[in-house]
C-alpha cells in the first residue's frame, strides 16, 4: 500500500531502529516547550482567531469557526415560535447521548428524578465511543490523587480551575469502581489488579484501559444499563435552543426531530448539556478524529442563554492522526502506541521529540519538523507526516503485543493493506478535542440557574490542554455530578412561564452589532455534500 | 479534485453515481450528494452505525462492510442498514449469576443456532461470531466475553442469522456478566476508594489548591516520574 | 498419545463429571485429549428428514475442523457421538449430502475424520488386558449394570459400534476393571430421552422399568456414556420416584474407570449426582 518513495523512507527508519531502541530523547525544558508552542502550535498561528462581538464573552479571542457560530442567529424565530404545547414535561432533560449524558441520566434517575435523554444521532454515537487509549485514576500504591492533581495542572499549563481538578482526581477511583461494578471489562491481571500504563504527561502509570476499545467498552456498558433501567431516549432529536422562564432560569429546550423535521417542546426543571465537542467545525482547516455530530451545539445554545465560555482559544490537536492512507485521514492513532514504546521519527530516521510530552508539545514538534525543518515525509496527495515506529512495540514487549493491545489499530490499517506490526505508520496532528467550553463549577453548574454541563462541552477542568485519559474520566466524573445535582435541584425548582426571551435579546444584540444575518446555529451536522472530507 | 479518469461508477440503492476512485463508501455517498442523518456515526470504525451491504459485478454473493472503512469499487451496488430491530433483553445485572441459565433465560433463542456460520462470514470486525456464540451456548461466559470483545454492535450478524439470534446482544450480556461477576475485583481500587471516602487526601489536595502558579510549577518540574 | 477431543456443550454444563472423568482417566492411561480450539454444538439430534441438511452443518464443520489434526476425533457423549458419526457417514456415502454440506464449509470435506468413542479407545488402543493390569481390583465384586441406551448402537449400519441387540463392549470393559457385569434385558432400551421435557410420565415409567430390571439382576450401580440417560435415571430417583431400594447410583463409565484407577474422587464429578455413589464406591 505504501508508495516506493515511502518504502525507501521506511528502510532508513529500520536502519536507525536498533540504535534508537537504546536511546531516550531528552524531554523539553519548560522554556523550550514554551517557545515551541508559541512558534508552532496551531492556536498561535497568526489570523487563526478573532474576538467574538456579542454575548457573555464579548471581546474574547476564539477560533473563527467558533466565533462564526456564536454570532449566528437561532433556527427559531422567538416571536413566532409557539411554546403553548409542551410535548414532554420532566424533572431532568439531558441533551446528548454520549458518556457524559448517559452517566448523568443514570445518576439523575437513581436520585429519583424523571429523566429524558435527547440525542442528535443514535444513543452512544459520540466521541466516547471512539476514545481508545484509556481513563486515568490514581488507585495504585505509588500514586495518589494529589500526584494526579499535579499532573493535570502541569498538563493544562496551570490554567485549570483548581476546584474542578480536585473533583476530577478525587472522584476518579470512585468512577472506575462504578464502571467495574457495571461490568466494564477493564484489562486486568489474573488477581484483579488493574493493568495501567503511562500516557503523555503522566508521572505515574495510571491509565486504565480495555484493549484499545476503552471508550467503546464504557459507552456500550453505560448504554446497556440505561436501556435496562428504562430511561427514555429520543434519538435523532437534537436540541436546537434552550428555554428560559421570565426569571432567566433555564426551563427546558426545543428539540428538532431530524427525520420528521418537527420541533418538540420539552419543559424541564433542570437541563444538562452533554453535547460534546467541536471537531466537525474543522478548526484551522484540520481533519478531525471526532464523530459526525461534534458541532459545538451546546456551546451555542448555552451562550445565548447567558452562560460564559472559557478556554475556547485552546484547541487540542492530537499529535498522531492518520496522515496516510488518505481514506482514513485524520483518524486517531491512539497515544497508547507511544505509551507502549513507539517513537516518532523524521525522514532521516531520527527522533525529534520525547514521545510522551504533552499533546500540544508533540503536535507542535511534528509541525515544526515538517514545516520548518523540511524533514517530513510527503504522501502521494502532497500531505506531510512523520513516522510512528510501531514495530518497536513488539521488539520491546515481545511478539504479539501489538495485536493484543491494539487490535482496533491493527485492524484499521490492515483494511488498507498496511501491517503496523511490521511497518511504521505515517502521522500528522489532527483536530481532537475542545480543551475549553462552557464554564462550570465543581457541581457542574453554569452561571445560568438550572443549567448544568458535563463532559467535553464544559470548560475549566483541563485548562488549556487536556491530558490523555482525562476526558473519559471527565465525562464520568462530571456526568455523574451533573446528574445527581440536577436531580436534587429539580426537587425544589419553581419554573415560571416558558419563553425564548433570551433568544430575542440575543438577536437584538446581534442586530445592534450589525451581525444579524441569515446564518443559523447550531449547525447540527456538517455538510460534506459534493466534497471529499 | 480527481480527474474524470480516476472516477468509478457506484449504484446507491440502484441509482448510478460517478465518484472518485479510492474513497470510502461514506465519503463517496457524500460526494454524490447525500447528507447523512442515519448510517453515519463516528466515521472511524468504532460505532457500528454505517453497516452496508454491497455486491460487486459478476458475483452473486452479498458482502458487507462499514461504509466508513470500505473503499468503493467500480460497479458496486450498495445500500446501508443503519438500523436493525433487534431483540434486547432487560435485566438487573447485579442480581444475575454468570451462568448458562442466565443467558438462556434472557435469550432462549440462542439454542436455535444451526452452525451455518453466516454471522462469522458477515462480521466486518472479522470476529469468530459463531464460535463465541457456541461458547455462550455452553455457558463459557469468559470465552464468549473475550472472543466478542471487539464487537461494534453494528447488527449485521443478526441481519443474516437464520435462527434470528441477536448475537451482539447476547455477547454484551456475556461481557457484562464477565466484568461484574467473573473477573476478580481490583482490591487496590477498593482500598483507594475507602481512603478517599475517609478523607485521607483532602488536606494535601487543599494545600495544592491554595498554591500559586509558581509554587505548583516548581513542584511539577521536580516531580519524579515512574519509569 | 494425543488425540483431538470434542467435549460437547452438555459436558461444559450439567455433565461436567463426564468430561472431567474422561479427561482424567484417559490421561492416566497415557492418552491426552486436546480440545478443539473452537467448536459449536453438534446439533444434538440427527435430522430425521432425509433432505434436511441444515441440521447437519454444525456437525460437518466440527468434523472438518478436526480433519486438520489427526484422522480421529474423540467424543464421549452418546448424543454427540451419534450425531457426528451419522453425519460423517452421510458425507462419505451420500454425494448429495456431501455437495450440499460443502456449500456451507470453509474448506472441502469428504468424511476423512473418524469419530471415536473412548470405549473404542480403551478396547483397541489401550487394550482390555492392559487395563486389567492397571485396575488393581479396588472395585472387585461390585455388580455393575452396563446400560447403552439407544444412541450408541443404533442404527447399526451407520453407528457400526457393536451388536445393536446385544452389545458387549461395556461389559468387556467392566470385566477388565475387575467388577462383575450383570446382564439385564433393558440394556439397549430407551430411557425416554428428551421426553423428560414434555412427557415426564414416559420417562418415569421407562426409568422405573430399567432400574428395576438392573436391580433384579443384582446390580449395585448402573453405568452409561449418555448425559441424558444419566440425568433421567438419576433424577427420577432423586425425586423419590424410583422403585428400587436402595437407590441405584447411575454413573458414567469413565467415573467407574477413574475410581478403578484410584484417581482422586474430587476430580471425577460425583458432587452433582442425585444418588450419591461415593459411599458405595469409596467405602
Amino acid at each position: 500500500m505504501y508508495t516506493p518513495e515511502m518504502l525507501e523512507s521506511i528502510k532508513i527508519v529500520e536502519q536507525t531502529r536498533p540504535r534508537r531502541l537504546k536511546e531516550t530523547f531528552p524531554r523539553l525544558t519548560p522554556e523550550e516547550k514554551d517557545r515551541l508552542l508559541r512558534s508552532f502550535h496551531p492556536d498561535h498561528m497568526p489570523d487563526a482567531q478573532r474576538p467574538v462581538r456579542v454575548g457573555p464573552n464579548k471581546g474574547d479571542k476564539m477560533p473563527h469557526e467558533h466565533v462564526g457560530l456564536l454570532e449566528s442567529r437561532s433556527m427559531l424565530d422567538p416571536d413566532a415560535f409557539s411554546l403553548d404545547r409542551v410535548d414532554y414535561d420532566v424533572d431532568v432533560l439531558v441533551i446528548g447521548g454520549g458518556g457524559a449524558g448517559t452517566s448523568a441520566a443514570l445518576m439523575a434517575q437513581e436520585a429519583g428524578a424523571s429523566v429524558l435523554l435527547a440525542t442528535k444521532l443514535r444513543h452512544g454515537d459520540a466521541n466516547t465511543m471512539m476514545a481508545q487509549g484509556g481513563i486515568q485514576a490514581a488507585d495504585k500504591e505509588n500514586d495518589s490523587p494529589a500526584i494526579h492533581y499535579l499532573d493535570v495542572m502541569g498538563g493544562g499549563g496551570f490554567s485549570n480551575i483548581p476546584e474542578l481538578v480536585a473533583a476530577l482526581v478525587l472522584d476518579a477511583p470512585l468512577c472506575i469502581q462504578w464502571l467495574e461494578s457495571l461490568g466494564c471489562m477493564f484489562s486486568k491481571f489474573p488477581d484483579g489488579t488493574m493493568n495501567t500504563i503511562h500516557g503523555g504527561g503522566t508521572s505515574r502509570k495510571r491509565m486504565h484501559f480495555a484493549h484499545d476499545y476503552t471508550g467503546a467498552e464504557i459507552m456500550r456498558t453505560l448504554r446497556d444499563e440505561a436501556r435496562n433501567r428504562g430511561i427514555p431516549v429520543l434519538e435523532f432529536s437534537p436540541a436546537v435552543e434552550l428555554l428560559t422562564d421570565e426569571h432567566g432560569q433555564c426551563a427546558g429546550a426545543v428539540l428538532f426531530n431530524l427525520e420528521t423535521q418537527q420541533y418538540l417542546v420539552v419543559r424541564a426543571r433542570t437541563v444538562i448539556i452533554a453535547t460534546g465537542g467541536c471537531g466537525r467545525l474543522h478548526i484551522g482547516g484540520f481533519p478531525t478524529t471526532n464523530h459526525y455530530g461534534a458541532t459545538a451545539d451546546g456551546l451555542v445554545m448555552a451562550y445565548r442563554a447567558g452562560a460564559k465560555l472559557i478556554f475556547l482559544e485552546a484547541t487540542q490537536f492530537h499529535p498522531t492522526g492518520v496522515a496516510f492512507p488518505e481514506q482514513i485521514l485524520g483518524q486517531l492513532v491512539t497515544e497508547k502506541v507511544r505509551g507502549l514504546g513507539a517513537q516518532l521519527v523524521n525522514a532521516e530516521g531520527e527522533q525529534f521529540v520525547y514521545p510522551l510530552e504533552t499533546r500540544d508539545a508533540v503536535s507542535s514538534a511534528i509541525i515544526r519538523e515538517c514545516r520548518e525543518r523540511g524533514k517530513g515525509i510527503t504522501t502521494p496527495s502532497g500531505r506531510q507526516g512523520v513516522w510512528l515506529d510501531s514495530p518497536m512495540i513488539d521488539i520491546i514487549h515481545g511478539k504479539g503485543t501489538i495485536e493484543r493491545e491494539l487490535p482496533a489499530m491493527v485492524r484499521q490499517y490492515r483494511r488498507f493493506n498496511i501491517d503496523m506490526t511490521q511497518q511504521p505508520i505515517l502521522v500528522y496532528p489532527t483536530l481532537h478535542y475542545q480543551n475549553g467550553g462552557i464554564l462550570i463549577n465543581e457541581r457542574a453548574e453554569t452561571g445560568v440557574p438550572n443549567l448544568y454541563v458535563a463532559g467535553e462541552a464544559s470548560g475549566g477542568v483541563h485548562g488549556r490542554n487536556r491530558l490523555m485519559g482525562n476526558s473519559l474520566l471527565d465525562i464520568i466524573v462530571f456526568g455523574r455530578r451533573a446528574g445527581t445535582n440536577a436531580a436534587a435541584r429539580a426537587k425544589t425548582v419553581q419554573l415560571g412561564r416558558l419563553t425564548l426571551d433570551h433568544v430575542r435579546r440575543f438577536h437584538e444584540e446581534l442586530a445592534r452589532e450589525g451581525l444579524l444575518g441569515q446564518r443559523t446555529a447550531p449547525i447540527l451536522l456538517p455538510d460534506y455534500r459534493g466534497r471529499i472530507v | 479534485m480527481a480527474e474524470e479518469k480516476e472516477m468509478v461508477s457506484i449504484y446507491i440503492m440502484g441509482k448510478q453515481y460517478r465518484v472518485p476512485y479510492g474513497v470510502t463508501i461514506m465519503k463517496a455517498m457524500e460526494y454524490a450528494g447525500y447528507r447523512f442523518i442515519r448510517g453515519c456515526g463516528c466515521r472511524g470504525g468504532f460505532c457500528g452505525a454505517c453497516g452496508t451491504v454491497y455486491r460487486k459485478p459478476g458475483d452473486f454473493r452479498l458482502k458487507v462492510g462499514l461504509a466508513c472503512q470500505t473503499v468503493v469499487e467500480d460497479g458496486m451496488h450498495l445500500t446501508q442498514i443503519p438500523f436493525y430491530p433487534a431483540n434486547k433483553a432487560t435485566y438487573n445485572l447485579e442480581e444475575l449469576t454468570p451462568t448458562l441459565a442466565t443467558l438462556l433465560r434472557h435469550y432462549p433463542e440462542m439454542t436455535r443456532c444451526l452452525g451455518c456460520n453466516s454471522c462469522t462470514r458477515i462480521c466486518p470486525q472479522e470476529l469468530q461470531v459463531m464460535d463465541y456464540m457456541a461458547a455462550a451456548q455452553r455457558g463459557d461466559i469468559a470465552k464468549a466475553a473475550h472472543m466478542s470483545f471487539d464487537c461494534l454492535m453494528c447488527g449485521l450478524c443478526a441481519s443474516r442469522c437464520p435462527a434470528e439470534i441477536v448475537q451482539y446482544n447476547v455477547a454484551l450480556l456475556a461481557r457484562r456478566l464477565y466484568g461484574r461477576h467473573v473477573a476478580p475485583r481490583a482490591e487496590h481500587l477498593a482500598r483507594r476508594v475507602e481512603e478517599i471516602k475517609a478523607g485521607k487526601f483532602d488536606a494535601e489536595i487543599e494545600r495544592l489548591m491554595k498554591m500559586d502558579r509558581l509554587e505548583l510549577q516548581k513542584l511539577y518540574d521536580a516531580r519524579d516520574i515512574e519509569p | 498419545m494425543k488425540l483431538p477431543y470434542f467435549p460437547g456443550c452438555t459436558l461444559y454444563t450439567r455433565a461436567r463429571g463426564l468430561d472431567h472423568s474422561t479427561r482424567a482417566a484417559l490421561a492416566a492411561l497415557g492418552i491426552e485429549l486436546e480440545e478443539l480450539p473452537n467448536w459449536t454444538c453438534c446439533g444434538t439430534a440427527f435430522p430425521l428428514a432425509q433432505d434436511s441438511y441444515i441440521g447437519m452443518v454444525a456437525a460437518a464443520r466440527i468434523l472438518d475442523s478436526a480433519a486438520q489434526h489427526n484422522g480421529r476425533l474423540v467424543t464421549v457423549c452418546s448424543f454427540c457421538y451419534h450425531v457426528l458419526k451419522r453425519v460423517n457417514h452421510s458425507i462419505k456415502n451420500n454425494a448429495e449430502a456431501r455437495r450440499k454440506l460443502n456449500d456451507y464449509l470453509e474448506q472441502g470435506y469428504g468424511g476423512e475424520t473418524v469419530p471415536v468413542h473412548p470405549l473404542e479407545i480403551l478396547k483397541h488402543d489401550v487394550g482390555f488386558e492392559a487395563l486389567r493390569a492397571r485396575a488393581r481390583g479396588r472395585l472387585k465384586g461390585l455388580k455393575v449394570a452396563c446400560y447403552y441406551g439407544c444412541l450408541l448402537v443404533r442404527p447399526a449400519a451407520e453407528m457400526a459400534f457393536d451388536d445393536p441387540e446385544n452389545p458387549t463392549i461395556m461389559e468387556e470393559f467392566a470385566a477388565a476393571l475387575g467388577v462383575e457385569p450383570v446382564h439385564f434385558p433393558y440394556k439397549t432400551a430407551c430411557c425416554g430421552s428428551y421426553q423428560v421435557l414434555n412427557a415426564y410420565d414416559v420417562v418415569a415409567s421407562r426409568g422405573r422399568e430399567i432400574l428395576a430390571a438392573a436391580a433384579a439382576h443384582g446390580a449395585q450401580v448402573l453405568i452409561t456414556s449418555c448425559p441424558l440417560c444419566q440425568f433421567n435415571l438419576d433424577w427420577l430417583q432423586g425425586r423419590g420416584e424410583g422403585t428400587v431400594l436402595p437407590a441405584l447410583p447411575v454413573l458414567y463409565f469413565t467415573q467407574l474407570l477413574g475410581t478403578a484407577l484410584e484417581l482422586p474422587a474430587e476430580g471425577l464429578g460425583f458432587e452433582s449426582h442425585y444418588v450419591d455413589p461415593r459411599p458405595l464406591l469409596l467405602g
